[in-house]
């Protein structure tokens, strides 16, 4: 879908902002771009919408090099969705949102009818909010009309630079939950910035750890906890604020060795003692097994965050859940693999501190 | 506070009149400097290496005192409401254009690489985000200017622009006439205040519109300056006749104007008030004015450079009239009779405390004496400087003031002598004493008709018709008119043919 190939960004004062950048960006997949501030991350993603020119290399889109677009109908084809927020203060909620749909000439009645659908989709009452002024809505609101002004001509991509770093922390878990259901339903190509370690994980399909210009590990969020490819990439992924904040992907078992299929459990193979998770054939999960019995309970979702997975085992009784990825099955969270990641995390922290 | 009210209602004519002149010039040149600075403003912020310098250079404009622009612009323009305009339009360049470009350059960045990052192209991103976004400062930029413009108008008057300046000057004139003055600074005042208002209601309105706002902004406020009383309204004279400021120099046109309309078929017009002898010497120059009457000691010193050879009436007269032939192929026709020279006057009472007769006679007291002349007689060797090297004075003090004001100053008892034209009408009312020049330290002042050769050329009848009041006119007849145009309020073109008529040079 993009294509980096060999980007090199030197500025006039010979600073190197980017050195030799190669990346795929997968159609529908989201991208998280991560690293210490001045790693060129934002400057990776402002080359693909042209606001940033590369000194050397290419960047393709759709197999087309992104200068032999028209620079403005390539723009209207990437959603943008700044840290700023920058919604356009003068304007009503609707007419932010119309920006881009009427450089493309919609129709009226269309861009009215998306208008309604897009603010329903983030739970915004297009008849309350519609004509309101930016400065009229919370911050929280006012992102998620900035991210609406992204979507709204449809485009195949949409860039988001650390959208929810200026959000208070509970706006922020929302927009972040809205994000994760959008990007399930519309399956857009994201490319996505951000310094928090947390929402890369959560977020990404795959994540981009990038240093001075440089990629460094370009991974799903599980191997880039589970194998980190240096000591940069451990400490990053270390230094989060605290563990209570992950999500469950990075803590989970991937090893199937508490998980049963169904087929395997009707044929008898059954393990008395412990708990297990039941999958069917086509991978989806079906339900645990408590000490050789079929129970129900309900399975956590990959990207729910370790604080809130507790509160279902504590409810639960269980001392382990299924974790699903879209209805598939993809691991457990046991006590076990809680207690491990927490002691994990805490020797990582002892370790910076005696860095210090 | 009557007082004002009487002035309020025997001028309130005129008052509408003036009001309306003010609005046009003021809201003309208001338009034309919203034209100029705000697509200039914007070009700039394309263009951010230049624009400092060129916003300086506005800024240079406005350092110039307004005076001096239209002094400098009446060679090219003449006199009236062109050059006022150009120089009040200069005057409103900076505001509007300063402000137009921080307004732009403000908006923020992240806004800016919003309307990028989303497609617009830059005239888009320009009419659809920054402008409307920076209107509200563009507008307090159109709104400071409209304030200096209503201001600088009042002194549009002194080149014939009109205004209510024309009330300002006349109340100076008549030697601080307060609620002349009022009925002319107030009627500005409101002025500015309620287009602020207008404009702050526009702003409101049409916070989001950008650059159609401002372009119905401009198109309502041009439709209202070319409005019915616009230029358009003047007849064509065959000789405009200018006067000075002040009340002599508007009868003695008057008195042109009817001798010359009695003797030939040549329609004439008048602009009075035209401030100081440079202005009206350049209208005159240009082209703007065909006649006006000067003294035929200022044609030697101001305008010819020169010294007057000798005291005697006639002989500065001729001395005068070669001059100004020579130097300025100009003819200046006979002269009356009253010498308007400068005096030195001083109040009865004093007088006889000091026994004051002659300017040499402050010797004894010069320490004791506050003197009020207006700045140019206190540096001029006809004026002060000539005073200390013929009469040895050195006075103890000396304040300079406005011509206007120095008759004030003396009946307030703030300074004890000043410097009068010796045909005033104050000096009758003030009962002032001239001090005697036994040793013709002042040249003679004698009033003539000044024009351009060509203008005599093309039409001789005029000297003939103008002639009639050579050698006419005592001081002391001049001064009573002077008296009752000032003091009593009579119009000068009333006493103005009241003299000839009662001299038989018309008939009634």
């Amino acid at each position: 879908m993009i294509t980096f190939t060999d980007v090199t960004k030197t500025y006039q004062d010979g600073t190197t902002a980017l050195k030799n950048i190669n990346l795929q960006v997968q159609e529908g997949e989201l991208l998280a771009l991560i690293g210490p501030s001045g790693c060129g991350k934002t400057t990776t993603m402002k080359m693909i919408n042209r606001l940033i020119q590369p000194t050397e290399g290419t960047i393709l889109i759709h197999n087309k090099d992104i200068r032999d677009y028209n620079i403005h109908e390539l723009r209207w084809n990437i959603g943008y969705v700044l840290q700023e927020i920058a919604l356009f203060p003068h304007m009503t909620v609707e007419e932010n949102i119309s920006v881009v749909p009427e450089m493309k000439k919609w129709k009226k009645k269309e861009l009215s009818s998306r208008i309604d659908e897009l603010m329903d989709m983030v739970g915004l009452d297009p008849e309350k909010h519609r004509k309101r002024k930016p400065g009229e809505l919370s911050g929280g609101q006012q992102q998620r009309v900035g991210v609406l002004r992204a979507l709204a001509a449809d485009p195949d991509i949409i860039l988001m630079d650390e959208p929810f770093s200026a959000l208070d922390p509970i706006s922020r878990e929302q927009l972040q939950k809205d994000i994760r259901n959008l990007q399930q339903e519309i399956k857009k190509t994201i490319v996505f910035v951000t310094h928090d370690m947390d929402e890369a994980l959560a977020l990404g399909d795959r994540v981009c750890l990038m240093k001075a210009g440089e990629i460094v590990q370009l991974d799903t969020p599980q191997n880039l906890v589970l194998n980190p490819a240096n000591e940069f990439v451990k400490d990053f992924i270390g230094s989060r604020k605290t563990p209570w904040q992950t999500a469950v992907d990075v803590i989970i078992d991937y090893t199937n060795n508490k998980i049963l299929t169904v087929e395997e459990f009707e044929k008898g193979r059954v393990v008395l003692e412990g708990t297990f998770a039941l999958k069917n054939a086509d991978g989806t999960y079906e339900g645990i097994i408590k000490n050789g019995e079929r129970v129900q309970s309900p399975a956590l979702s990959n990207d729910m965050i370790l604080r809130d997975a507790v509160q279902v085992f504590e409810s639960e009784s269980h001392s382990l859940l299924p974790v699903v990825k879209e209805d598939r099955l993809i691991g457990t969270l046991s006590y076990r693999d809680i207690v491990l990641y927490l002691k994990e995390s805490e020797s990582n922290k002892v370790e910076e501190v005696s860095q210090l | 506070m009557i007082g004002f009210m009487n002035v309020f209602s025997q001028r309130q004519d005129i008052l509408w009149e003036k009001i309306w002149e003010h609005l046009q010039i003021s809201i003309i040149a208001l338009v034309i400097a919203t034209l100029i600075s705000v697509p200039l403003g914007l070009w700039l912020t394309r263009k951010h290496r230049i624009a400092e310098p060129i916003i300086g250079a506005t800024a240079v404009l406005q350092t110039i005192p307004s005076l001096a622009v239209l002094a400098f612009l009446i060679p090219f323009f003449g006199i009236g409401q062109t050059p006022a305009i150009i120089a009040l339009a200069a005057y409103g360049l900076l505001p509007i254009l300063r402000n137009t470009y921080t307004g732009i350059k403000e908006v923020d960045p992240a806004l800016k690489e919003a309307a990028t990052g989303m497609g617009m192209k830059s005239f888009r991103r320009l009419s659809k985000v920054e402008l409307p976004i920076a209107m509200p400062v563009i507008m307090a930029g159109i709104r400071t200017s409209m304030v200096l413009i209503v201001g600088t108008t009042t002194i549009a008057a002194l080149i014939g622009a009109g205004g209510l300046g024309d009330l300002i000057l006349l109340g100076l004139d008549r030697g601080g006439d307060v609620n002349l003055i009022l009925l002319g600074a107030i009627p500005a005042a409101l002025l500015a205040i309620i287009l602020d208002l207008i404009l702050r209601l526009f702003e409101r309105t049409s916070a989001k519109s950008g650059f159609r706002s401002l372009v119905s902004l401009l198109v309502i406020a041009a439709l209202i300056a070319v409005g019915p009383l616009a230029f358009g309204g003047k007849v064509k004279n065959d000789i405009t006749i200018g006067a000075k400021l002040g009340a002599e120099p508007a009868i003695l046109i008057n008195m042109y104007k009817l001798l010359i309309e009695e003797e030939t078929d040549l329609s004439v017009g008048l602009q009075k008030n035209l401030g100081k002898t440079d202005l009206v010497f350049s209208a005159l120059q240009e082209g703007s004015i065909d006649i006006y009457p000067e003294f035929t000691g200022t044609a030697i010193v101001s305008l010819l450079d020169e010294e007057a050879t000798s005291n005697d009436p006639q002989e500065v007269y001729q001395q005068a009239k070669e001059g100004m032939a020579e130097t300025f192929d100009m003819a200046f026709l006979e002269p009356m009779e009253f010498n308007n020279t400068y005096a030195v006057a001083t109040t009865q009472e004093l007088a006889e405390r000091y026994d004051l007769e002659s300017i040499g006679d402050l010797k004894p007291v010069e320490n004791q004496i506050t003197a009020g002349f207006t700045l140019e007689f206190n540096d001029r060797q006809d004026g002060y400087q000539g005073m200390k090297e013929v009469y040895n004075l050195d006075l103890g003090e000396v304040r300079t003031m406005d011509p206007g004001l120095r008759q004030g100053a003396i009946s307030s008892g703030d300074v004890d002598i000043i410097d009068a034209y010796a045909t005033s009408g104050y000096m009758v009312d003030l009962n002032l004493t001239v001090l005697e020049d036994p040793k013709n330290l002042f040249p003679p002042y004698q009033g003539a008709p000044l024009m351009k050769q060509e203008t005599l050329d093309r039409y001789p009848e005029i000297e003939d018709a103008l002639n009639q009041l050579g050698g006419k006119i005592t001081g002391d007849k001049m001064r009573e008119m002077n008296y009752e145009v000032d003091f009593e309020d009579r119009s000068p073109e009333e006493v103005a043919r009241e003299y000839l008529i009662n001299e038989g040079l018309i008939e009634e």
